[in-house]
């Protein structure tokens, strides 16, 4: 199978990858640039445990999609939310909403709650529901993510949230 | 998992993309935003040699406003970049209602118009992985000469199941296509096919370049019924149009998604409404005759007696907000 050089920045850094025709970005998020965050989960667009954000800050599945199509391109991995050592406030208001079980899928609902967040700084419930309406959660269940959007904007902020 | 072997093509422009498909025959699919192609591949249903990618080319990517007034769209624009677009969108309520409609946020961020359009057809053996389906015999769109929903049936009985063809053809759209050294356009009424395996009149080496829609009235309407709002494939989906004023209408199309193998214009409810007004009597008696009309109806979800009640609300639900616009 042909190789092809690809050129692919991840979380602010460039990678000049070797990258065969069928590896999904998700391939090579995990095995060439060796970030592992980002799971494999159903791989056919159900789960959302994939997501990762492209350069827009948009939510996107990384396995359902050619690697060599995103020659060029920037995304963001979980990874790449923490800053000097210190997490996202967003990955600061998933724990203190409890908005964590098993963690499998925290990696894809957090980049997607990114997502809503980039589009819609203070979220309305809708906004948030048709963003998380692709990532799929088995064990703790939506309230309590959906608690920690709504107030990311207020950890941000204040440095806590609030119960409402 | 590594995808199946499959060497991959992006093409720089739109005639390398054509010249690309003319070499490669049926050995070639043509891929856009991803979803619906690699999602196929993932089942073994696709097992293209070569995958030719049309994301990135600049001809399919313009929403342009033509001379006559219509918009014309290219089929490599991203659904979610269509929902908020003047043109698009914007223009057109039905329309943004059933693009909104399509799959999750991430999918829509990624599908693209085209990818839509061409949705392969489901149903529920097919929508199942290699392993899952070696517990039955194949079927049309495998190995066999069998149709697992209607046994009986001599052709494939799968699902359009896409949400902007009914939408598009109540909107009058019509569509670009284009192989190597020849155009043609078609009324995307006439581009499905009632056959579930080979579902459009697209030939070997064709593909849909452009969407054109002309301008209608604001009088117009896009409902869809799923299991979860915000994911799944639709369980029936009824889009519709008409000009006039209050219950006089001059003009009006219904059509029905989802149900059978490609969207289905109603002609005779429409022609009861157009006669009658849209009064309680008219749309009644439109829905009572909406079964008939129907044929053998397939399934994804839901049994075929469910989905042919469903496309009764359907259409009743239509006409109703119709007539309050």
């Amino acid at each position: 199978m042909a190789k092809h050089l690809v050129t692919l920045t991840v979380n602010g850094d460039t990678y000049d990858l070797v990258v065969s025709d069928n590896q999904t970005l998700l391939d090579v998020i995990r095995d060439e640039v060796n970030l592992k965050g980002t799971k494999r989960g159903c791989t056919t667009g159900s789960c959302g445990v994939c997501c990762i954000n492209n350069a827009k800050g948009e939510a996107v599945l990384s396995c359902l999609t050619h690697a060599l199509e995103w020659d060029g391109e920037e995304i963001t991995t979980i990874e790449g939310l923490e800053a000097d050592g210190e997490l996202d406030a967003m990955q600061k208001a998933f724990i203190e909403y409890g908005a964590v079980q098993c963690g499998f899928c925290t990696p894809g609902v957090i980049m997607s709650a990114k997502a809503i967040i980039n589009a819609h700084p203070e979220p309305t419930k809708e906004q948030i529901n048709a963003g998380l309406a692709g990532v799929n959660c088995r064990c703790t269940g939506h309230i309590k993510v959906k608690e920690a959007i709504r107030n990311d904007h207020r950890i941000r902020e204040l440095g806590r949230g609030t119960r409402d | 998992m590594l995808l199946p072997d499959h060497s991959y093509v992006k093409a720089e422009s739109l005639e390398e993309c054509l010249k690309t498909l003319r070499e490669t025959g049926e050995k070639a699919k043509v891929i856009a935003g991803g979803t619906d192609v690699i999602f196929n591949m993932r089942l073994k249903l696709f097992q293209p040699e070569v995958a030719v990618s049309i994301r990135g080319l600049k001809d399919l990517l313009q929403v342009e406003e033509l001379d006559d007034g219509s918009v014309r769209i290219g089929a490599a624009c991203r659904l979610a970049d269509l929902i908020d677009h003047p043109l698009a969108g914007g223009r057109y309520p039905a329309f943004r209602q059933s693009l909104e409609a399509v799959a999750s946020t991430h999918i829509r961020n990624m599908g693209t118009l085209g990818g839509n359009i061409c949705l392969e057809t489901r149903c529920w053996y097919t929508n199942n992985s290699d392993q899952w389906r070696e517990g039955l015999q194949g079927c049309y769109k495998t190995d066999s000469e069998l149709c697992h929903v209607i046994k009986s049936s001599t052709k494939c009985h799968a699902i359009n199941n896409s949400d902007t063809p009914p939408a598009l053809i109540a909107l009058g759209a019509t569509l670009t296509l284009q192989k190597e050294g020849a155009k043609r356009e078609v009324p995307i009424a006439e581009f499905y096919r009632a056959d579930g395996v080979d579902f459009s009149v697209l030939g070997p080496g064709e593909i849909v370049t452009h969407v054109t829609i002309p301008p209608v009235s604001d009088r117009q309407v896009f409902i869809k019924i799923t299991p979860r709002k915000g994911m799944d494939f639709s369980l029936g989906a009824v889009a519709a149009r008409c000009d006039g004023e209050g219950e006089q209408i001059s003009n009006i199309i219904i059509v029905l998604g989802s149900l059978v193998t490609a969207p289905v214009v109603l002609d005779k409810p429409a022609q009861v409404v157009l006669e009658a007004g849209l009064t309680d009597d008219a749309i009644e008696k439109a829905a009572d005759l909406v079964r008939d009309e129907l044929g053998e109806v397939s399934n994804l979800y839901g049994r075929s007696i469910y989905k042919r009640q469903i496309a009764i609300v359907l259409v009743k639900r239509a006409l109703t907000q119709l007539r309050e616009q």
